[in-house]
């Protein structure tokens, strides 16, 4: 059984989605300037399960809205699926955004007027699809089906989160981008979020945390450690069943 | 999207609610203002229209205002000489000159004051809604009177009653009732020319010469003729209805000017509403530009709330116009000169559809700032902000 799996996330390994060429991000705050990102540069493979850390300040949620086409780079040059985002309109970005990304924010990001099942469609809202029957998978793989008519000030936080999580997935995205998912929850809930998280992956979508909890970094198979706006350090993925078996089994 | 748009105006109800009252004050005011303008001179035109006579000979002093109180059946203080009469009815392009005395009794004893008209026969033809209810005649005698049907009503009289006046002591018989006809007549008492003159101690004088030509082309040459009449002057119809709607005119600029300060605060007061609604919700909308939406959606999003508002606001002050407009028409029909008998107030279709896209536009005006600000933002600058 492990032995599939991990035969599998070699197979897929291979291919690059995204690659960070010395990513750069500039911040003017009055006289001087604040590089918030300072030349990064790696790549995310296909299938991959990486955490982010560092101390506040250090240029993760930069590099995740930079990963997430949110923002332009000030400097460098980010790929997906080998194609440069350079030069791309705003109008073009959206469309990547809406199709390649899924993005799961800090505070839940969830539209206090709309319901749970709302909130869950609202990407197609945009994009124009229809995914009723979508959503449904969604909410009964988050565990949300009991809860699809309530507002988001009905639920509890870890809710709140799956709900966000079960959006970010609507459009079918290759990649989701996680900011300090279980930030705002207790250890359980926590818990309960970083499982769904290895689910998808184990799943096959490649997922992207940042964070500060412990126990969801060492869950991922990959660390990118970062400190002023720089890589410190990158725990290389590395694909062999020896060293990493403990973390499949969870 | 509408739908979106909709529940974000109904969370910030009490907001949206003023904002949406503003805009229907303002396009009140307004649709009555146009209403009220178009309605007013439409009914003027007809009123002089219908009363078949292009001029009048009057006093000398103001004319429109001695013009106007002869057509709002009032008396003058001042009188023509009947030789007024006679140069009128000997110029060659006169077709019919109608001499009038109009005559005020006090009537203490009831707290009122009636008005009474010396007429003869040549006024009927200019007064063409006359209808005699049935059994009327015209006068048969000096001593015969004809009744408005709100003089007749108000005196208890039929035709073929006596009617003594105690203040002139003399009685008359009743020889006929008008029908109403919504005008100043209703009220009026007439008598014959003499009877008047005789009764008021006006001997060998009138109040005005009522002027029907021959052919209105002729209206300038006349109109110089009886100019020379000593002690008379000669106000045409025309210049009547212009001086009206000068008058009419410089109310409704003052009017204008004050619905155009309502619109712009109305507008500015859109602007405002969005504006905080954009800052309030920019994280939110952050996160639907991050899961998705295009500059334009976002746009679009934010002008339909902006346009739903107002055009749900002028909706709401269209409807205002026409139930309130005809209370304010009654009360405004006792200040305008010369009020036609029909609603002052003409909301048309069309009018209608203008208000609804004075609306439109204003929540367009109102809404673009806003709604470009909104969607100028990267998904990364929205949701920085908390
Ligand atoms: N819009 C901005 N204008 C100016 N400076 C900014 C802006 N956005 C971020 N910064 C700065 O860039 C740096 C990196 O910010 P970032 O949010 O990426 O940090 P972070 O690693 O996510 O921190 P945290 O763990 O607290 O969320 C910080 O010093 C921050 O103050
Ligand atoms: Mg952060």
């Amino acid at each position: 059984m492990i032995n599939r799996i991990v035969t599998m996330k070699e197979a897929a390994a291979e291919t690059i989605i995204i690659e960070a060429k010395g990513l750069t991000k500039l911040y003017r705050r009055g006289a001087y300037e604040i590089h918030a990102l300072d030349n990064v540069s790696f790549s995310i493979r296909e299938g991959e399960f990486l955490s982010i850390v560092g101390p506040s300040g250090a240029g993760k949620t930069t590099l995740l809205q930079l990963l997430g086409c949110m923002d332009t780079p000030s400097s460098g040059e980010m790929l997906i699926d080998n194609q440069s985002t350079k030069g791309l309109s705003d109008a073009k970005l959206t469309r990547l955004r809406r199709e390649h990304v899924g993005f799961v924010f800090q505070g839940f990001g969830l539209l206090p007027t709309l319901t749970v099942m709302e909130n869950i469609v609202l990407p197609t809202l945009f994009s124009r699809r229809n995914a009723q029957s979508t959503a449904e998978e969604l909410l009964e793989t988050v565990g949300l089906s009991s809860r699809r008519n309530h507002r988001p000030h009905e639920l509890s936080g870890g809710e709140m989160q799956r709900a966000a999580i079960a959006r970010a997935l609507i459009n079918g995205p290759k990649l989701l981008l996680a900011d300090e998912p279980t930030g705002n929850l207790d250890s359980t809930n926590g818990a309960a979020i970083i499982k769904l998280f290895q689910k998808l992956n184990r799943d096959g979508l490649t997922v992207v945390v940042v964070t500060h909890n412990s126990t969801l970094a060492e869950s991922t198979r990959r660390v990118i450690s970062m400190r002023d706006g720089k890589i410190e350090s990158d725990s290389q993925p590395v694909f062999n069943i020896g060293s990493n078996s403990n973390h499949l089994s969870i | 999207m509408m739908e979106l748009a909709v529940r974000n105006l109904l969370r910030r109800r009490t907001r949206s609610i003023f904002t949406l009252l503003g805009v229907a004050a303002a396009v009140a005011i307004l649709a009555c203002l146009a209403a009220f303008g178009q309605g007013y001179q439409r009914g003027l035109s007809q009123e002089l229209d219908n009363m078949g006579m292009q001029m009048m000979l009057v006093p000398m002093g103001c004319p429109f205002d001695a013009a106007a109180r002869v057509l709002k059946g009032k008396t003058l203080d001042v009188s023509l000489p009947m030789t007024a009469l006679d140069a009128a009815r000997s110029d060659k392009d006169v077709q019919i000159a109608a001499p009038l005395l109009m005559a005020a009794l006090p009537r203490p004893s009831e707290g009122r004051t009636d008005l009474w008209v010396g007429v003869d026969e040549s006024i009927r033809p200019l007064k063409p809604w006359w209808k005699l209810t049935s059994g009327s005649t015209w006068f048969t005698d000096d001593h015969s009177v004809i009744l408005g049907a709100e003089a007749a009503s108000t005196e208890l009289r039929r035709v073929g009653d006596t009617l003594f006046s105690p203040e002139a002591n003399r009685s008359f018989r009743v020889s006929g009732i008008l029908e109403r006809s919504g005008t100043s007549d209703d009220s009026l008492f007439f008598i014959p020319m003499h009877a008047a003159q005789e009764m008021f101690h006006q001997s060998g004088r009138l109040t005005a010469v009522a002027i029907r030509l021959r052919d209105p082309e002729q209206i300038t040459g006349v109109s110089t003729r009886l100019q020379n009449t000593p002690g008379a002057q000669v106000v045409t119809m025309t210049e009547m209805m212009g001086t009206f709607l000068n008058l009419v005119g410089a109310v409704r600029t003052l009017v204008l000017a004050i619905a155009i300060v309502a619109i712009t605060i109305s507008t500015l007061s859109v602007f405002n509403t969005m504006l905080s609604a954009v800052l309030e919700r920019t994280s939110e909308l952050g996160v639907m530009r991050a899961v998705g939406a295009s500059r334009s959606q976002i746009f679009r999003l934010l002008a339909i709330e902006s346009i739903l508002m107002t055009a749900v606001g002028s909706a709401a002050g269209l409807l205002l116009a026409v139930v309130a407009g005809r209370m304010v028409g009654r009360v405004v029909k006792n200040f305008v000169p010369l009020p036609p008998s029909e609603s002052l107030l003409a909301v048309s279709g069309i009018l209608a559809l203008q208000c609804i896209a004075l609306g439109v536009g204003v929540g367009l005006i109102a809404g673009i700032y806003p709604a470009w600000q909104a969607s100028r933002l990267t998904p990364a600058q929205a949701l920085r902000v908390e």
